[in-house]
C-alpha cells in the first residue's frame, strides 16, 4: 500500500486544497485560509507524531511501488473513507473517486520524483471553461452545433511534469554571402556581384528550455501553451498538488535533451544569422555550436486539460493555468469551407473583373 | 444709242447662258450634284438580303437625319482600277453624299476583289472621325467583315457611327486620350473567375488554419536568457567580384506624332477628305 497524503483542516478536519485565487491553502468547508508554510509545518507535526509507523510505510511503499509498477497502475486506499484509489503508477495526486477528497501519493513526489520547483495554479477551473469559450469566438468555419452544445465530457486541472534545460552554447559560423549592385549606360546594364566570406564566433545562453516529461501528455499540445512564466518558479510543495491532479515524470531527462538540444541549435543559428545584414544572399557554409554547463530541472507546470468528443472525434484543449494561454484544434464545417469560399470566390471574381473593367480597357 | 445698249444687254445675255450651259457640258461625267443621287446602303457587292438591307437602311437614314451627317455604306465587286481611297471619295463626291453646305458625311467602303476597304469623311465627317478615333473603330467591327458576317458589321459600323456623332455633338469627339472605351476582352471572365478562387482560398484558407492551433515550436527564443547573447568574434571578408553585362532593349522610336485630329487629302473632285483603310 502506498502512502498517500492528504491535508485535513486543522480547524475543522476537511480536506484541504490548493485556492489558485488566493494561492493559498483553503478549505472548501469552512473557508479558512492556510499559509503553505504553516500546513507545512502542521503535517510534519502529524508526521513525526506517527514517526514510527510512517518509516515502515515508506518502506512498504517502495516494495509495493516496484509491484504494482508492473502492471502499470497502482492501488491506494483513501485515508479519508478507506475506498479504493485505482491510479496509473505515474499518477502523483488525484482525488478519490468516493469522497473527491483530493490525495497526494507521497512515492511519486520524494526521493527522485520530488520536483525541483513548481508553478502553482494561477486561473480557475472557470477561467478555462471562459477560455474555452472565448478560443470559439471568430472562428467562421467552426460548426455551429459544436459551439452551441458546448459540452466538455472533463476539465481537468493538471500538474505535467517537465524538464527545464539550462545550457550555454558556444558557436562559430561561417557564411557567404553575396551583394549585387546594378548601374547601366546607354548600350548595356552591368550587374556586379560581391562575395563575401562571413564569419561570427560568440556564446548564448538558454534557460529553463521546457521538455514534456510526460509520456501521456501529446508534445506537441504542451509545446503550444508555452511560455511559461519562470520567475514564478517556486519551490515544490506537495500543498500545491491538493485538489488537482498530477502526474510524475515517466520520460527521463536525457531522454529529453534531444528536443532540447534541436530547438536549441534552432535559436542559435537564428541568433547568429541574424547579425549578418546587408547582404542580397547569405548562406550558411559551416556551423559548429558546443553546449557546456548543461543543467536540467525537474519541475510540475500547471495545466487546464478539457476533452469533448463530437461526432465520434475526440477533441483536447490545453490551457495554460499560469498565463492562460489556450490552444486546441477545432472541427471544421465543411458545408461552411464551401459556403464561404463560393461567397469569397465570387465577390473577388466581381472585383477583379470590375477592376480590369476600369483599368484594362 | 438705245440700241447699242440693247445689244450689249443681248450679248451678255447670250454669254451668260453659254456659259451657264457651257460648264455642266464640260464637266459632265464628273459634275459633283447638290442632292444626294444614291441611297445611302448601296450593295452592289449583294452581301446583305432583302431584309438586313431594309434595316439597315432604316437605321443609316434615321441616324443620318438626326446628326445632319451621311452615314453611308457601299459595297462593289471592283475598284475598277483605282484605289480604295479614291473610289470611295469619288463616290461620295460625284454622287452628292453629304449634307449641308460643307457636304457633312462618313461613307464606309468595301471592294470584294481585292477585299479592300475604305472610310471617306467628308466635312465635318473629318473632324467627328478622326485618326484615332477611326482606328478604335474599325477595331472593333472589321473582324466581323473579315469573317463574312456582314450585317452584324455593318450595324456594328453604324452603332458605332452614331456613338461618335453623339460624342461630335457634345463638341468632344472622340481622339488621342479621349477614346471609347473598348469592352473586355473575352478571357478577362476566366482570369478574373480564377483571381476569385486564388483569393478565396487564401482568405478562407486562413479561416480554416485559424482552427488548428496545436504545433510544435520552432526554437528556443523565448529562453534565450537576457543579455547573454555575445559575439567574440565578427568578421566580414570581401573575397572576389565579377561583372556581367546584359544589352539594353533598344527602344523603338515612336515615329510620327499623335497629335490627334485628322489628316486630309484632296480628292479629285477638288474636294478635302479625310479617312482610312486597309484589308479586310
Amino acid at each position: 500500500m502506498a502512502q498517500l497524503l492528504d491535508f485535513k483542516c486543522p480547524s475543522c478536519g476537511g480536506a484541504i486544497n490548493f485556492d489558485s485565487q488566493a494561492q493559498k491553502m483553503k478549505c472548501p468547508y469552512c473557508d479558512t485560509e492556510f499559509e503553505m508554510d504553516a500546513v507545512l509545518q502542521h503535517e510534519e507535526a502529524i508526521q513525526s507524531e506517527s514517526a514510527k509507523d510512517d518509516f515502515t510505510w515508506n518502506v512498504q511503499a517502495d516494495n509495493n511501488w516496484q509491484e504494482d509498477e508492473l502492471n502499470n497502475f497502482a492501488a491506494y486506499v483513501c485515508q479519508s473513507c478507506g475506498g479504493q484509489i485505482v491510479g496509473d503508477f505515474t499518477t502523483a495526486a488525484t482525488s478519490c473517486p468516493y469522497c473527491d477528497n483530493p490525495v497526494v501519493i507521497a512515492g511519486n513526489i520524494s526521493g527522485d520524483m520530488r520536483p525541483d520547483y513548481i508553478i502553482p495554479f494561477k486561473l480557475t477551473k472557470e477561467q478555462a471553461k471562459q477560455g474555452l469559450r472565448e478560443h470559439m469566438k471568430g472562428k467562421r468555419l467552426l460548426p455551429k452545433q459544436f459551439k452551441d452544445e458546448n459540452h466538455i465530457d472533463k476539465i481537468r486541472g493538471m500538474y505535467v511534469p517537465f524538464w527545464l534545460f539550462d545550457t550555454k552554447a558556444d558557436a562559430n559560423f561561417r557564411y557567404k554571402a553575396t551583394k549585387t549592385s546594378t548601374w547601366s549606360d546607354s548600350n548595356y546594364v552591368y550587374t556586379k556581384t560581391s562575395y563575401y566570406s562571413i564569419l561570427r564566433s560568440g556564446n548564448i545562453a538558454f534557460s529553463s528550455v521546457p521538455v514534456d516529461a510526460s509520456s501521456q501528455m501529446p508534445d506537441d499540445l504542451m509545446e503550444s501553451i508555452e511560455p511559461y512564466n519562470v520567475a514564478e518558479l517556486t519551490n515544490f510543495h506537495a500543498g500545491f498538488l491538493a485538489g488537482y491532479l498530477a502526474d510524475r515524470y515517466d520520460v527521463p531527462a536525457d531522454e529529453c535533451i534531444e528536443r532540447a538540444n534541436h530547438r536549441v541549435r534552432q535559436s542559435t543559428e537564428n541568433q547568429f544569422r541574424s547579425t549578418v545584414t546587408g547582404y542580397s544572399t547569405v548562406a550558411t557554409e559551416n556551423s559548429n555550436i558546443q553546449l557546456s554547463d548543461g543543467k536540467a530541472n525537474y519541475v510540475l507546470y500547471p495545466v487546464w486539460v478539457l476533452n469533448t468528443s463530437w461526432q465520434g472525434e475526440q477533441f483536447t484543449f490545453a490551457m495554460n493555468g499560469q498565463t492562460g494561454r489556450f490552444i486546441g484544434d477545432l472541427p471544421l464545417d465543411r458545408k461552411a469551407y464551401w459556403k464561404w469560399f463560393g461567397l469569397v470566390a465570387l465577390i473577388a471574381a466581381a472585383l477583379a473583373y470590375a477592376a480590369a473593367w476600369l483599368f484594362l480597357r | 444709242m438705245k440700241q447699242k445698249k440693247h445689244l450689249k444687254t443681248i450679248a451678255l445675255f447670250i454669254s451668260v447662258i453659254f456659259t451657264v450651259l457651257l460648264i455642266p457640258i464640260q464637266t459632265s461625267a464628273q459634275t459633283i450634284p447638290d442632292q444626294r443621287l444614291l441611297p445611302r446602303l448601296v450593295d452592289n457587292a449583294d452581301l446583305l438580303n432583302d431584309s438586313e438591307e431594309e434595316k439597315l437602311l432604316d437605321k443609316l437614314d434615321l441616324i443620318s437625319e438626326k446628326y445632319q451627317t451621311d452615314v453611308a455604306i457601299v459595297t462593289v465587286y471592283s475598284l475598277e482600277g483605282k484605289t480604295a481611297a479614291e473610289y470611295a471619295d469619288d463616290f461620295f463626291d460625284y454622287n452628292g453624299y453629304g449634307i449641308g453646305p460643307n457636304r457633312d458625311g462618313v461613307l464606309f467602303l468595301i471592294s470584294m476583289e481585292h477585299r479592300d476597304w475604305f472610310i471617306t469623311t467628308h466635312g465635318s465627317g473629318i473632324q467627328t472621325f478622326t485618326d484615332a478615333g477611326r482606328a478604335h473603330m474599325t477595331e472593333q467591327f472589321l473582324s466581323y467583315i473579315s469573317d463574312a458576317k456582314y450585317a452584324k458589321g455593318f450595324n456594328k459600323f453604324v452603332d458605332l457611327s452614331e456613338q461618335y456623332l453623339k460624342q461630335a455633338a457634345k463638341g468632344k469627339p472622340y481622339d488621342y486620350g479621349n477614346l471609347p472605351k473598348k469592352p473586355l476582352a473575352w478571357y478577362w471572365l476566366p482570369a478574373a473567375i480564377g483571381v476569385g478562387l486564388i483569393v478565396a482560398f487564401v482568405i478562407v484558407g486562413g479561416m480554416k488554419a485559424k482552427l488548428k492551433s496545436v504545433r510544435r515550436q520552432v526554437g528556443a527564443d523565448d529562453y534565450v536568457a537576457a543579455n547573454s547573447f555575445v559575439l567574440t568574434d565578427q568578421r566580414d571578408l570581401y573575397l572576389y567580384s565579377h561583372v556581367s553585362r546584359t544589352a539594353k532593349p533598344k527602344e523603338s522610336s515612336s515615329g510620327g506624332g499623335s497629335g490627334g485630329g485628322s489628316r486630309t487629302r484632296t480628292s479629285s473632285s477638288g474636294s478635302t477628305h479625310g479617312g482610312s483603310g486597309g484589308k479586310f
